[in-house]
């Protein structure tokens, strides 16, 4: 058991946990961020997406022993008051069933248009087929970042 | 407080000024031994409060189908509410609600059977409402409207908002029979109202079983059997306890439930102070188990089905003589055998369960499609009463017919009583794949006798599976005619524990059915669709005198115009025709789950590259569910359940070995991706009918239709799922 020390949505936290212990398991049992979404614990579902300095990282995959210095933005801080353009664009197209999985989808898509603001259909599932959702809300997925994509140009 | 002559609706003020509505559908089964007059006792349904905010309690459970909006949907139509003034609670289990309102959430029928609860309930407060305004203006009734939680009178254009009546209204008499409002005066049913959850999603505010949080509780996390019932032996857990975070490490027994169904494996929990240690350190536990493997391979299984369907006697069906057309001279017997194999549910929330147990009462939190099968679980380990148990019913992320069973209720209940502690079990991804409830294996041999003349003038099916519901081979399960039937169908032990998921028997039965259909239109060289509709020309025939025989003759009268004009439909929109193109196939199958009838079109290309050796490019669907209460979700249901479906046909099954299951993350039990999913289009057939059900209908015809198209694009008959390269046997001088 070890003290860390760690950046999440701008505030400092410290947790004694052990150094192997994943990030996604210090955000939902230690500081009760419950948005980041346990799925599989081997990368490979993204559920748990989080952006370590801006990057789309899956959370169950990456221990807090290397998180020193980096900088933690979940679901929770993707925004102040939930209004992110993609988060807007899910409620404008109503893309969640039953919901599980789409904070992952949410900010695996936040990530795409911060590197590519107008991505093609490829680049979309390229940086999407990484996420699973076993509602099948792929089309209304596909749709949102699309949606999401022209209001953040305009 | 106030009620109607049929106890049916009971009203009463609601502390602090305004009106609570408490309900019990007239001829649903009580759901307390406790309660068992058969009514309901004052349990709170819908509350108007002085300030015109309507709380509406959820009885369903809201796995991602949707009852959570769809339903409140209904009862704020016939009320004539203001949609944002109306919000929703979560009931616990509460026995004060009968079977219908609070029983199973599954088989597709929360909004069928709630259709006419929630809008005579609406409508109910809606008039007496009207009457309340009525005798402050002292005018007729009849002559006010309600609108956007308002009575208007349309005389003097004054209004009365229903925070201000609600009071009032409480004290009025409950009508007998309230007018329901016309198809064309619905404000919100058959519009795209948005899901209740959608805010709370997109912040990370929604909440799920998996984040529930109760004062002082701890972590477990469960070794369990690798073998279906298989028992422990010993365990040494010397380097599991020097986990840091570990608190405990006990045995679980293996349990049997209340109910039959619900059985828990035996297994060794880590208790812990967080999640993360309890999964580290269970791989450090070293644990003997005592099991018997014999005949438990998926060879042998498909060998004892097989035997079985080959010894049947008894037949389900029978019309005509079958057996003596395929003695007759000339005739021609054509038999195919098809496998719909185990498939796990793949839940993207795991399993879990909360658990907390004090000496004389026991709270539980978990996502159920039955708070009732919980409760009962609940009352078999604990021997409390049920007045001493608190259920509460979280929403789920996916179920899918998986939350039906208490398993994790019970392992949750254990480890609390044993500890004394408030307790959260949460299954791993592996254990949710490796201790599934799978959808069983079935095995369908289909035969026909063909005359000389290419008549089909006898079916006969053969039905073997591991689970022992709906046969498939009744009556009103064959929507086509043949002159001679015999059906038979057979229960053979599972290998694997088995249960329901999406769709449940239909899913496995439609893949044969509509596949020999297809086959036989093409040996007869007939289109698939034309020779469908012809054998569902026929007259629906009633057989038998009593009420029962009533109700077939009904039901069958009305799924064959159903299944009927949704081919009409498919055929006048264009959308089957064989394919014309090499490498590309076109396939039909049509399927109804309970009165809901779906129709898929599925367009294939033929592609060495892919993981299948061919990809989905369209599906395009019919469906007549009666009316479709919320389109966009309506929609989001056919294509949730075609990309479940297709799942279970890429990269479904389940590989056993030495009673094993050989999958246990998503890197073995692959689901369809993004880049993976077809083009999809989805037609309602219109209708005013009452709605019958959207969840799962359409599950079964993806399959089929699939296959269908695979045959066209490449001459090869495949009669199972998953389809992998190797079984479509085109790409020999490449593979």
């Amino acid at each position: 058991m070890a003290s860390f020390q760690l950046l999440v949505n701008g505030q400092n936290h410290s947790v004694d946990v052990d150094p192997d212990t994943p990030l996604l398991w210090v955000l939902r049992d230690e500081l009760k961020l419950h948005g980041t979404k346990y799925g599989c614990g081997i990368a490979q579902c993204g559920a748990c997406t989080v952006h370590i300095d801006g990057l789309p990282i899956r959370a169950c995959c990456f221990p807090i022993g290397k998180l020193a210095g980096k900088n933690v933005t979940t679901i929770e801080g993707l925004s102040e008051s939930g209004d992110h353009p993609v988060q807007l664009a899910w409620q404008e197209i109503d893309v969640p069933q039953c919901g599980y999985c789409q904070t992952g989808q949410i900010m695996t898509a936040a990530a795409l248009l911060d590197r590519n603001p107008s991505p093609s259909e490829e680049d979309i599932n390229r940086a999407m087929k990484g996420n699973l959702c076993r509602c099948g809300t792929y089309p209304r997925i596909k749709k949102a970042i699309n949606e999401a994509a022209k209001t953040r140009i305009s | 407080m106030k009620t109607n002559r049929r106890n049916f609706i009971k009203v009463s003020a609601l502390a602090g000024g305004g009106f609570m509505m408490a309900i019990s559908t007239p001829g649903a089964a009580a759901l307390s031994r406790m309660l068992n007059n058969g009514q309901a006792e004052l349990n709170n349904f819908l509350t108007i409060d002085a300030d015109g905010n309507i709380v509406f309690k959820l009885t369903k459970h809201e796995m991602g189908q949707g009852s959570g909006t769809g339903l409140p949907m209904i009862l704020a139509d016939e009320l004539g509410a203001d949609w944002n003034r109306v919000s929703l609670v979560r009931s616990p289990f509460d026995p004060k609600f009968t079977s219908r309102e609070m029983g199973t959430t599954g088989g597709s029928s929360t909004i069928a059977k709630m259709w006419d609860v929630l809008r005579t309930a609406g409508a109910t407060a809606r008039e007496m409402l009207k009457e309340t305004a009525a005798a402050r203006w002292q005018v007729d009734a009849s002559t006010l409207q309600v609108a956007n939680s308002e009575v208007i009178n349309p005389a003097t254009n004054e209004r009365l908002s229903f925070g201000d009546l609600a009071e009032d209204a409480a004290k009025m008499t409950v009508p007998e029979n309230p007018p329901l409002k016309k198809v064309d005066e619905f404000v919100y049913i058959g519009k795209p109202v948005k899901n209740l959850i959608t805010k709370d999603v997109t912040r990370g505010k929604a909440n799920y079983g998996i984040n529930v949080e109760v004062e002082g509780m701890v972590y477990a996390s469960i070794e369990k059997c690798p073998v279906y019932k298989g028992t422990l032996r010993d365990y040494d857990d010397t380097e599991a306890r020097k986990v840091n975070g570990v608190i405990d490490i006990i045995a679980v027994p293996q349990m049997t439930g209340a109910v039959e169904d619900h059985f828990v494996q035996a297994g060794v929990a880590v208790i812990a102070k967080n999640t993360w240690s309890a999964i580290k350190a269970r791989k450090r536990l070293r644990i003997n188990w005592d099991y018997d493997t014999a005949g438990a391979s998926l060879t042998e299984l498909e060998l004892r089905l097989t035997q079985k369907a080959e010894e049947t006697e008894e037949a389900i069906f029978e019309r005509g003589d079958y057996e003596g057309l395929k003695s007759d001279e000339g005739n021609e017997v054509f038999r195919a055998t098809y496998d719909n194999p185990y498939q796990a549910h793949a839940l993207m929330e795991p399993i879990n369960a909360t658990a907390h147990y004090t000496d004389d009462r026991c709270e539980v939190w978990v996502g159920t499609q039955s708070g009732e099968r919980v409760s009962n679980e609940i009352i078999k380990l604990t021997d409390l009463p049920l007045d001493k148990i608190k259920v509460n019913v979280c929403n789920s992320g996916g179920s899918f017919g998986r939350r039906f069973y208490a398993d994790s209720t019970m392992e949750a209940v254990f480890l609390s009583k044993e500890l004394s502690l408030p307790v959260k079990v949460t299954w791993t991804r592996e254990d949710e794949i490796e201790h599934d409830y799978f959808h069983p294996y079935q095995k369908s041999i289909f035969e026909a006798v063909i005359s000389p003349q290419k008549e089909v003038l006898g079916w006969h099916s053969s039905i073997t599976r591991t689970e022992n519901y709906h046969s498939g081979s009744q009556q009103w399960e064959i929507p086509y005619y043949f002159p001679n039937v015999r059906t038979y169908f057979e229960f053979e032990p599972s290998i694997v524990h088995t249960g329901a998921w999406r769709s449940v028997a239909e899913h496995s039965s439609s893949l044969g059915r509509e596949s020999f259909i297809d086959e036989l239109a093409g040996k007869l060289d007939k289109d698939p669709l034309q020779f469908r509709l012809d054998l569902m020309s026929h007259e629906i025939e009633k057989i038998g005198t009593d009420s029962f025989a009533d109700r077939v003759y009904s039901y069958e009268t009305m799924l064959n115009s159903r299944f009927k004009e949704v081919l009409e439909t498919v055929k006048s929109k264009g959308w089957y025709a064989k394919s014309s193109v090499p490498g590309k196939g076109v396939g039909l199958a049509v399927e109804n789950f309970g009165a809901t009838v779906c129709a898929h079109v599925a367009e294939v290309t033929i592609d060495n590259s892919t993981y299948n050796g061919f990809k989905v490019d369209r599906v395009r669907s019919v469906v007549h569910c009666g009316t479709v209460v919320n389109p966009h979700f309506g929609i989001g249901q056919i294509e949730g359940s075609i990309i479940f479906a297709l799942s279970a046909l890429q990269y479904g099954g389940v590989e056993i070995d030495g009673g094993r299951i050989k999958r246990s993350n998503f890197h073995d039990n692959r689901l369809v991706r993004m880049d993976e999913t077809p083009e999809m289009e989805v037609h309602f057939v219109p209708s005013e009918e009452p709605p019958s059900g959207l969840g799962e209908p359409g599950t079964p015809p993806l399959a089929p239709a699939i296959l269908n198209a695979l045959y066209d694009a490449t001459g090869v008959r495949v009669r199972k799922i998953p389809v992998l390269k190797k079984d479509l046997n085109v790409f020999q001088t490449t593979v």
